[in-house]
């Protein structure tokens, strides 16, 4: 079995617990962030080498589906940094790493994740459907 | 008694390349081990099931394998503990030689690396007996001398899944006993093994390891003393 498939294996039927799906999300968060980064690197980079063409990347930075994008974008970000932390945090006290502190870890993880994306969330939802209903310039 | 059905994953590259399913009925007491059930499979249904098994009682670590979804000794685990319908696949991330058989020897190649015998150039006591340690010191490694090397850890961990060069928990649990033993002088060494690039760095803490374990190790705080250790030079 190829490393890729052992992975997608494991991921779906393997019966972790709340470790195994921070670890998931932690993975899938990093590699959104740096799709995105990759892009966004090379939509900038028309500036210089393509100027007539930035104005059509800036153009689809406006398109909702993106948007909508970038509200999951920040979730993203803010996830694997905080849980970024949290690894961090245990790694500096390994007494901590203990089966019974995974799951309360784990679960404050992501209420801070959420705690601070909502207001993120807001402002780019507002602006989400102001350009995409009201006319919004 | 109840009724019980054991679907198990089987592979023989001697009759097909490609794996497929067995399913088994049984009549099962609750307090059956799975290992007896596939010894009743075995015996009464089909001998060509292939599977390790030695002890039969939690020690040798012969016959792990992933029942209902998580890795477990099948001698360890109960009837009880499970559905009516049990899954058994051979272990992830490993070659799989035969139905539950994989190939083991990578694994012990990467448990190789760490040194895992004691190390001293200090001549033994005038009295040519032991070479004493206080409780407190004993009691420092305690919980990783309980391995048994059954692989359940490693096989569990999705950094392992990902890449097979990770030497793995096991392997860093074996590093731990030794590097925390205040007789033993190789700590340097295995240190130097476990911070590579597939060494300990490689855990991101998914704790499947610990909750896989059937001995009970704190595997993932093992790991963590470990990266402690390298990150400060100074082995507590």
């Amino acid at each position: 079995m190829s490393p890729l498939r052992t992975v997608i294996t494991g991921s779906v039927r393997y019966r972790g617990r709340e470790g195994q799906l921070a670890f998931i999300l932690h993975r899938l968060s990093g590699l959104g962030t740096l799709l995105f980064l990759a892009l966004h690197i090379l939509d900038t980079s028309t500036v210089y080498f393509f100027p007539a063409l930035y104005k059509e990347a800036l153009a689809l930075y406006r398109h909702p589906l993106f948007m909508l994008g970038e509200i999951f974008l920040v979730a993203a970000v803010i996830y694997h940094g905080t849980n970024g932390l949290r690894i961090a945090l245990f790694d500096l006290f390994p007494r901590l790493w203990r089966a019974e502190r995974e799951k309360p870890s784990v679960y404050t993880t992501l209420a801070v994740t959420v705690v601070l994306w909502l207001p993120a969330a807001f402002i780019m939802g507002r602006s989400l459907i102001g350009h995409t209903f009201l006319g919004w310039e | 008694m109840a009724k019980v059905t054991l679907k198990i994953k089987r592979f023989d590259p001697q009759r097909e390349p490609a794996s497929w399913w067995s399913e088994h009925a049984l009549e099962a007491e609750p307090t059956e081990r799975v290992l007896d059930l596939l010894n009743r499979v075995k015996w009464e249904q089909d001998g060509t099931l292939s599977f390790r098994r030695s002890c039969g009682h939690g020690i040798c670590g012969s016959d792990s394998m992933r029942i209902d979804g998580a890795n477990r000794l099948a001698c360890k685990t109960l009837v009880s503990e499970l559905g009516s319908t049990i899954t058994i696949e051979p272990l992830l991330g490993m070659r799989v030689q035969r139905d539950l058989i994989v190939d083991l020897e990578p694994f012990f190649a990467a448990y190789r690396t760490v040194k895992p015998y004691f190390i001293s150039d200090a001549p033994p006591p005038p009295d040519g007996r032991e070479r004493l340690q206080t409780p407190a010191q004993r009691l420092r490694f305690d919980d990783t001398t309980k391995c048994i090397l059954c692989a359940c850890c490693t096989a569990s961990c999705p950094s392992f899944w990902a890449s097979s060069e990770y030497i793995g928990p096991a392997s860093i649990v074996q590093a731990h006993r030794f590097i925390f033993d205040s007789r033993d002088e190789g700590a340097g060494e295995r240190l130097q093994v476990a911070g590579e690039t597939m060494g300990v760095w490689r855990c991101h803490t998914a704790f499947n390891c610990t909750l896989a374990c059937p001995r009970g190790i704190n595997i993932t705080q093992a790991i963590g003393e470990v990266k402690r250790a390298l990150a400060t030079g100074r082995v507590e």
